[in-house]
């Protein structure tokens, strides 16, 4: 069946989730991503590896961003991409920089012929036929809460904090240089292949066992990792039970993930709370960890003891589990809508981009305005 | 090769504003216009795999997304796996039986992972077989997509008869005359109670997914047992099947290698090729192959006098024919801020002309809706060059006379009978020369104040005959020639004190 369907279209859609870290893509319709890969170019000057989020001006993204999606077109797509539509899955918070570059590419020099823009948060619901859900995307650099209603994401409740893979690998490199000497020579793909393979998100009484003065318990059995073939380092049970626990550490504003989540849910309206609370959806990467899941339940239930959030009167807490990996759900959800006729409906061509110059955004005002 | 091209010393200005090494440039001859990979339009012209060097046609391609059938790449180590004659065990039992049929393994001859570790069977053909892993997923997600698109399709033709309706407002009078639409239903004799179209058929909500309040724990061992790194997967392991991402090693599986492309470049301005593969995946030559290396005087720096700031020093170049036709060069003073103006006037004029003729084509595909506009190609857009952002910081004194360069002739490599040219040449200008090639002395001036060890970089407008022969051909007339003008830039290398 999918096979046949691939030969009728005559047009293959590009799906595209350009992360900080890795980039999912993939075709519209398929129902996983053909390859993730890191989000990075090598440097023709100087032959060093750089994310294309680290770009320094507009310029030097725009350089960027043609050399990336050259690769993905030519190494990994096997087409040409002329004349050819594609969906890219972005953040809401996305920087206008960067969405106005990508398309400054895309049209004039991939010349693609129509874009369609999704944002990450609604359309990973696709993947579930939920309408309404608390969506918390536990990224690289940040997590975003984003509670959609009805298909509309609540924008004025959103929360973000910058709780991510970023931040844990920091921990991890902290945690290790107390019994181990060279950790700030390491790259960072080594503490995220430590944090991958030892680390996990521990049970929230053991995390304040070991808060307490005397702890009772032993932490987990140290891990022996091999750094370059000859040498290796001690991944102590500290490190492997202590690296996720910055999630829930309290800033000086009072906020962790726990509340960020709460936060989100008290801004939109009353009658919506408790539909919110049963609909929590966890995407991005960060959010495979084992125990991540069990251990932000128990952390929520913990914070809604607090007076903070007593008005909130939650009953009951339901997380949802998508049919694929949290790390590409949002890829998932745009190839569910490429593979719907909205592509044709709703996506900019090359006609109008050209007219107008500019993406249409949700903060522009002419925007909204025409929708009111 | 790299040893004879570079260090990249001498680049020159592609025509959209880049600075590259001539042997990364192209030259368009329909134009005269140099291009590099920046500024052409690339496109894939075949599909191969780089294991087993066959060429896959672009629908079969397609079906196996984009992946070779028979290859396979190890999913531990990413390197290729080569499938391997099982070891002879089971021939004690009989030996008739397995001369008949062997059986295969993969086996990866980097780090040892064979497929036997994950428990797949052997074989019994070398390419095929291999058991395909599911998404187990892939069923309701097909359902969900089917009811999706039937909900996203109903949309859209309401949207299309509310289009309908609000034109059929203005002729219809059912409503003023009282006639509504069901009386004039029961008049003509059609039955009355006909639902709506669009309710009946309504598509299927598809049954959304229902939270859970309970969650995986951690499994309880985890606090105490102590995990062997070497049955975890790295992240690379894990990403490189998207699908499964498989957390221990025990359940990687081989993975499909994916294919490569030949590609094929084309001018955006003229929208001819500057370069076309050959389609035989193990021939490395091409159709097209209009690379400035060809068709370009290579300019080599062969000595520099040790620069010091402030002071004029000898700088001799090597110029190179690589053409059949005899040229002419000379020389003139690199303007960077002029050139940029002119040429974005000469930019703005082409654009006007393009979008004048542009016109055309856009509507004409617009009426097609897709079925036309793959087969004709809707010309490409122009993107303005950049400027160009290096900076000289060197005077080069620029020569009046020009110098001729004779034609490349390979046999000339071997005539031993030595110069017998009959040039005339500014002898300040050309030291010496032998068949296409002509040793060049400039004088240049690193600026007044430089500090020590500064790179010194330098440029000039190299202007060249180009004898275009295409268009000859065509018209059977004499060549055309052009005067091509070319920027040129040279890294001399950093200033010393003086003596």
């Amino acid at each position: 069946m999918a096979i046949y369907e691939t030969l009728n279209s005559d047009k293959l859609t590009v799906v595209l989730d350009i992360g900080t870290v890795y980039t999912k893509f993939g075709f519209a319709g398929e129902f996983a991503p053909r390859n993730i890969m890191k989000s990075t170019v090598r440097c023709k000057r100087t032959d060093r590896l750089r994310r294309i989020w680290d770009y320094e001006s507009p310029e030097d993204l725009y350089d960027l961003l043609v050399e990336f999606i050259h690769v993905i077109y030519f190494k990994y797509a096997i087409l040409s991409p002329k004349d050819k539509p594609i969906i890219i899955v972005e953040s809401l918070l996305c920087p206008t920089l960067f969405r106005e570059t990508l398309a400054k590419v895309l049209f004039s020099h991939f010349e693609i012929s129509m874009m369609l823009c999704l944002p990450s948060h609604l359309v990973s619901l696709a993947s579930m036929a939920v309408d309404t859900a608390l969506v918390v995307d536990v990224g690289y650099k940040e997590a975003v809460v984003i509670p959609i209603c009805h298909g509309l994401p609540m924008l004025q409740a959103w929360q973000a904090l910058p709780l991510g893979a970023q931040a844990i690998h920091n921990k991890v490199r902290q945690l290790l240089g107390s019994n181990n000497t060279g950790i700030q020579n390491l790259g960072e793909d080594v503490m995220e292949d430590i944090k991958v393979r030892c680390c996990f998100v521990t049970e929230k009484s053991r995390a304040l066992q070991f808060a307490s003065e005397k702890p009772s318990i032993q932490f987990c059995p140290d891990v022996k990792y091999p750094i370059g073939g000859t040498e290796s380092i001690i991944v102590s049970g500290k490190v492997r039970e202590k690296a996720f626990e910055i999630l829930y550490e309290e800033d000086n504003d009072h906020l962790c993930l726990s509340t960020m989540i709460l936060d989100a849910i008290l801004q939109v309206d009353i009658n919506l709370r408790q539909l919110l609370a049963e609909n929590i959806f966890l995407i991005g990467g960060t959010a495979m960890t084992a125990g991540f899941k069990a251990r932000l339940k128990e952390e929520l239930e913990g914070q809604l003891e607090n007076e903070r959030y007593g008005k909130l009167h939650l009953k009951k807490l339901a997380f949802h589990s998508p049919p694929c990996k949290e790390n590409y759900a949002a890829w998932l959800g745009g190839a569910i809508y490429g593979a719907t006729e909205l592509l044709n409906m709703r996506a900019v061509t090359k006609e109008i981009y050209f007219k107008e110059k500019r993406l249409p955004d949700w903060i522009h005002l002419s925007e909204t305005s025409r929708n009111l | 090769m790299s040893y004879i091209t570079g260090p990249d010393v001498v680049k020159y200005a592609c025509t959209c504003g880049l600075l590259k090494p001539i042997s990364y440039l192209y030259f368009c001859r329909y134009c005269t216009q140099l291009r590099c990979s920046f500024c052409v339009c690339h496109e894939v012209d075949s599909n191969f795999c780089g294991k087993c060097s066959e060429n896959i046609p672009s629908s079969e391609a397609r079906s196996k997304k984009n992946r070779c059938g028979n290859c396979y790449i190890c999913p531990s180590c990413e390197q290729e796996l080569s499938p391997r004659v099982a070891s002879s065990k089971a021939s004690a039992e009989g030996d008739e039986k397995v001369a008949a049929r062997k059986m295969y393994y993969l086996f990866c001859q980097f780090c040892r992972w064979s497929s036997r570790d994950v428990g797949i069977p052997d074989q019994s053909s070398v390419t095929g077989g291999w058991p395909e892993r599911e998404n187990v997923h892939a069923n309701s997600l097909h359902e969900l997509l089917d009811l999706d698109k039937a909900i996203v399709l109903a949309q859209k033709q309401q949207q299309e008869k509310d289009k309908k309706k609000q034109r059929g407002k203005f002729i219809s009078y059912t409503d003023r005359t009282g006639v509504t639409a069901a009386a004039l239903r029961k008049r003509i004799g059609l039955p009355a109670d006909l639902t709506h179209p669009l309710l009946k058929s309504k598509p299927k909500e598809p049954e959304p997914m229902v939270a859970r309040t309970e969650v995986e724990k951690l499994p309880d061992d985890i606090f105490t047992k102590p995990i062997n790194l070497m049955e975890i997967t790295t992240i690379n392991q894990r990403l490189l099947q998207p699908e499964a991402q498989p957390t221990t090693v025990d359940k990687l599986f081989p993975v499909h290698k994916q294919l490569s492309i030949k590609r094929t470049l084309r001018c955006r301005t003229c929208e001819h090729n500057v370069s076309k593969p050959e389609y035989n995946p193990s021939s490395v030559k091409f159709k097209i192959q209009l690379f400035a290396y060809y068709h370009v005087p290579e300019v080599r720096i062969v000595t520099v006098e040790p620069l010091r700031a402030g002071k004029p020093c000898e700088l001799i170049l090597k110029f190179t024919n690589p053409t059949q036709h005899q040229t002419t060069i000379s020389f003139e003073e690199l303007n960077l801020v002029e050139c940029s103006e002119i040429e974005e006037n000469k930019f703005s004029e082409l654009v006007q002309n393009l979008s004048i003729q542009d016109k055309q084509p856009l509507s004409l595909s617009n009426q097609s809706s897709g079925s036309l506009s793959l087969s004709s190609r809707s010309p490409s857009i122009v993107v303005k060059p950049r400027t160009i952002t290096k900076s000289t910081n060197c005077t080069v004194e620029i020569p009046t006379s020009s110098f001729i360069l004779l034609p490349r002739d390979d046999a000339a490599e071997y005539d031993d009978s030595g110069d017998t040219h009959s040039i005339q040449d500014d002898p300040k200008l050309v030291k010496w020369r032998k068949s296409n090639k002509a040793f060049v002395r400039l004088t240049v001036t690193p600026d007044e104040g430089l500090p020590l060890n500064t790179e010194v970089n330098c440029g000039f407008v190299m202007q060249h005959l180009y004898t275009n022969t295409i268009s000859g051909q065509l018209e059977k007339k004499e060549p055309q020639k052009y005067d091509h003008k070319v920027k040129v830039f040279l890294t001399l290398g950093v200033t010393v004190g003086s003596e």
